[in-house]
């Protein structure tokens, strides 16, 4: 039996691992937290359908439970070392582990908001992100402002750490501009009275139903887009912000005063993710994101033989393509092995 | 002349356009875009077009005189433009063809050229005490007045070392200085851009019916200094 | 807000600032409107601070106005700059101690624009050599005097005669800093705190006992805009601007206004009188007006230099405000006064001239 180590047990490393193991293989994933489903776990539920994300993680959870692989929580590679066609990793708890192939689903870290300073996130009370968003979303979290109220005007700002020189992140983070759709219609259904706006530079509206998501916020939600990158924010005395952006179809600056701004961050490959790459002696491209060999035939496989990646370690994706990468995933490795 | 090409001689405009997504960051946060009818993100769009015919319309007209050069701009752009670049750009072949004489902002370009490119090529400083006459400065209020009035005991009054020999505030440049400062408008083009400003205002002024007089066109460089047609803000 | 996130920020933008040896350049704009501010500086770094600062009186303006006024070439001001280098080089010094924002982000401009442009700078020690017959080093380091000021702060602190706080209440005394757009809009890793949440004017007034607020429009240009001011008909745009600021950190009730950049101070000392006589309003407690300071004229205040041997009395809004605050004594009939104690007549005083 040919034994596969997965490093990582977000929804990429968990569908791999229940793929292979339907294949007949043994497999080992390693994981550094205590609990298997990564990011999933601090989400509210799933556009474009709004499915829970409880459902996603149940379904990870019992594909753990009824599935024959094991899986090491709160344990990180130290060392991998290639011996005879084999490769010999070393754990973070000391454990040493021989496999036939490695997959590396290390997935993506969520961009430091900080990092543009000009929003005041972690400075102005009222700037949250978008996964800050999502957790007050979770059913008896009430969402409030200054002094307990409500808020009555809250913005979203799209491309946050994405598509910038300045954050060092020339790529589009792809998921945001429907995540962004997604939380407005959310927020409007729990806060019928508050006017609420998105500022963007592209909605990218790519997948199923995710055109028809952002009509229906327009048309059922009145859920204003004004096509304008957010230049800055500022709090005020009262605790709202003051946003300036230009709303470049009518070709006019824009203030604005909101109760609440919603930055919606970008993902990033992360430390794991590079710490790992480096562990691996596999490549990165310029955004950070693993390198694949080939970007239409062969997206799951790194450049050292042996060693394959799954998911958003590779390049910014959304829960349904991790899904569809990670099986392709155990279907390469799968293929491999048997020529192996 | 191809205007593009003459732009991308320019290392501001190197620096300043890298390409533009028209996302509105520069014009969100520019003062100017806020007083005057104005949105830089405009010019870098004509610009990034390469469309002769509007490169032309843009030197020969009020937009690109509006920009304050704070570079606010720079800070923000995902990017890395930087608009108020491009608009230094812009003036320099505005000033270099004479387009700049075609709109009221841009031929106050003469006006700016008497007092402060004066000041700079023959006194080494670009503003003097002696330059804020109280009628051409009443926002300098009844201090600035009393300053100007009493200038050499003021100026002494604070330590400075007003038209002295030495060192110290507004001490008087010395000559084999000022020489240099000369020699280098000479060699690197400033009195080119001088002579540009002063032949192409020229010829401005006497087709609009004002004439030398004796005087350098000071009539001339007041009704510049102080004309605006009011339609330069947003309405 | 919270203070943490700043602190953050602030750790991020620390950059280098020589500790001695400098070569000072001054500013046009200091020395016409605050020259006591520049005396003042020169001042603390010789006299409190024991340091060498050398002024060379061949040096020149940069015409960083005339250059943002455009008409000036680049290639002129770059070779004017490179000979404020060469007068440095010659004098044996490196580091360049600037008086001036608009010539610190010049200086700025110029030593990027070589580094990404190296023919530039072949071209430019061509142009000085011709002029001049000069030669020139790059500084290793280039500080803006509100820079060293923050770099020995502390040092400053140990040595206050009076410190920014309230003498009647107890509290510390509540600032608006003005930084200028050039310092660090252009370059932010060239500015202490960078460009969003500068620190080099709030650890200054930190450490000698007062409070910076915060308001919207902190980042906003105080409206100078070059030919929008020095152009008559383009004025609107400057005091548009400074309106927008004035309005903006109203109701916070600042004691004063600190300005890094010498001709913000100007403007916003100006424009509030300007703002008074057309519209009737006053800005500040009582209609006195917000006092506006330059940060060398705060750190005399504190050291307890005498306001009117500053220049204090050069602001068209009154100081007397905020000296009183800090319970600072001063003679108000030598305000207007020469030298020699001799009175040259008052300036006819509007109210926040009181």
């Amino acid at each position: 039996m040919k034994h596969i180590v997965i490093i990582g047990g977000g929804i990429a490393g968990i569908e791999t691992a229940s793929a292979l193991t339907d294949a007949g293989h043994w497999v080992t994933v390693i994981e550094k937290e205590a609990q298997v489903g990564g990011k999933l776990n601090n989400w509210s539920c799933l556009f474009p359908t709004f499915t829970p994300a409880e459902k996603i993680i149940g379904e990870l959870q019992g594909k753990c439970r009824n599935k024959d692989f094991s899986i090491l929580n709160k344990t990180e590679v130290r060392t991998i070392h290639r011996q005879k066609g084999k490769f010999s990793i070393a754990t973070s708890n000391h454990q040493k582990l021989e496999a036939d192939a490695i997959v590396v689903a290390t997935g993506y870290e969520l961009f430091d908001a900080r990092r543009k300073e000009e929003y005041g996130y972690k400075i102005y009370d009222h700037v949250i992100t978008s996964a800050d968003l999502e957790e007050l979303l979770k059913p008896g979290n009430d969402i409030t402002v200054a002094e307990g109220k409500h808020p009555k005007r809250i913005a979203f700002v799209h491309c946050v750490g994405s598509r910038d020189e300045k954050s060092g992140n020339h790529y589009c983070s792809k998921v945001c501009c429907i995540t962004g759709v997604k939380q407005a219609i959310e927020l409007k259904k729990r806060l019928p009275e508050a006017e609420i706006f998105c500022f963007y530079m592209d909605l990218r509206m790519y997948g199923k139903h995710f055109e028809e998501l952002y009509r229906e916020a327009q048309e059922k939600y009145d859920i204003q887009f004004i096509r304008g990158r957010l230049s800055e924010a500022s709090e005020k005395i009262d605790k709202s912000l003051l946003i300036k952006s230009e709303d470049t179809l009518s070709g006019r600056p824009l203030k604005m005063n909101v109760d609440l701004l919603v930055l919606l961050a970008g993902m990033e490959a992360g430390k794991g993710t590079a710490a790992t790459a480096v562990i691996c002696g596999i490549g990165c491209e310029e955004s950070g994101f693993l390198k694949t060999t080939d970007s239409f035939l062969k997206s799951n496989f790194s450049e050292q033989e042996g060693i394959f990646l799954a998911g958003s370690c590779t390049a910014p994706m959304s829960v349904n393509d991790t899904i569809l990468h990670a099986r392709s995933a155990a279907m390469e490795v799968n293929l491999w092995l048997k020529n192996h | 002349m191809e205007l593009y090409q003459e732009l991308t001689r320019d290392v501001r405009f190197i620096e300043g356009l890298k390409s533009c997504m028209n996302c509105g960051i520069c014009t969100a946060i520019c003062p100017a875009a806020e007083f005057y009818d104005y949105d830089p993100r405009i010019i870098a769009a004509i610009v990034q077009s390469k469309d002769e015919e509007r490169i032309e319309e843009l030197l020969k007209c009020d937009t690109i005189w509006y920009c304050g050069e704070c570079m606010s701009c720079k800070t923000r752009c995902p990017r890395g433009n930087t608009t108020g670049l491009i608009i230094m750009a812009l003036r320099s072949l505005s000033q270099e063809l004479g387009y700049f004489t075609e709109s009221e902002k841009g031929r106050q370009q003469l006006a700016i050229k008497r007092v402060i490119g004066e000041n700079i090529v023959y006194r080494g400083y670009c503003v003097l005490p002696e330059n804020l006459v109280p009628e051409m400065h009443p926002e300098q209020g009844p201090v600035g007045q009393w300053i100007y009035e009493n200038r050499d005991e003021v100026y002494e009054r604070v330590g400075a070392n007003y038209k002295g020999d030495g060192e110290g505030a507004l001490r008087k440049i010395p000559q084999e200085a000022m020489d240099e400062i000369y020699r280098i408008f000479e060699v690197t083009g400033g009195f080119g851009r001088f002579d540009k400003i002063e032949h192409f205002s020229k010829i401005k002024a006497e087709s609009m019916g004002f004439t030398e007089d004796g005087d350098d066109y000071s009539d001339y460089i007041k009704y510049i200094n102080t004309n605006n047609n009011g339609k330069h803000t947003r309405q | 807000m919270n203070k943490e996130g700043k602190i953050q920020v602030w750790q991020d933008y620390q950059k280098e600032i020589a500790d001695d040896r400098y070569f000072y350049v001054r500013s046009c704009i200091r020395q016409n409107f605050f020259p006591g501010a520049e005396q003042t500086f020169l001042k603390i770094l010789r006299s409190e601070l024991g340091k060498d600062i050398y002024e060379n009186p061949h040096h020149t303006t940069c015409s960083g106005i005339g250059y943002h006024s455009d008409i000036v070439p680049f290639d002129t001001i770059q070779t004017i700059v490179a000979r404020q280098f060469a007068l440095m080089t010659e004098a044996g010094y490196q580091n360049l101690a600037v008086s001036c924002i608009t010539s610190f982000g010049i200086y700025n401009e110029i030593i990027e624009t070589w580094k990404e442009h190296p023919a530039e700078l072949e071209k430019v020690r061509n142009y000085l050599k011709s002029a001049t017959g000069r030669k020139f080093e790059i500084p290793q380091n280039v500080a803006h005097a509100g820079d060293i000021i923050y770099k020995f702060r502390e040092n400053i602190a140990a040595r206050k005669k009076f410190s920014l706080i309230n003498q009647q209440t107890g509290k510390p005394l509540k600032f608006v800093e003005h930084i200028g757009c050039h310092y660090s809009k252009m370059f932010p890793s060239k500015g202490v705190g960078g460009a969003e949440f500068p620190y080099v004017l709030v650890g200054m007034i930190e450490s000698w006992g007062g409070e910076v607020i915060d308001y919207p429009e902190r980042r906003h240009c105080c409206g100078f805009g070059f030919r929008q001011y020095l152009v008559m008909s383009n004025r609107g745009y400057s005091v548009s601007n400074s309106r927008k600021k004035f309005e903006s950190m109203e109701p916070y009730k600042p004691d004063a206004i600190v300005s890094n950049c010498p001709g913000c101070p100007m403007f916003m000392d100006r424009w509030q009188y300007v703002i008074e006589e057309m519209e009737g309003k006053t800005y500040g407690e009582n209609g006195q007006g917000i006092p506006v300071l330059t940060y060398e004229e705060l750190a005399g205040l504190v050291l307890g230099y005498n306001p009117w041997d500053m220049g204090m009395q050069m602001h068209q809004t009154n100081v007397e405000p905020l000296l009183n605050k800090m319970g600072i004594p001063y003679n108000p009939d030598l305000k207007y006064a020469t030298k020699e104690g001799r009175q040259i007549g008052k300036p006819t005083m509007v109210s926040c001239g009181c």
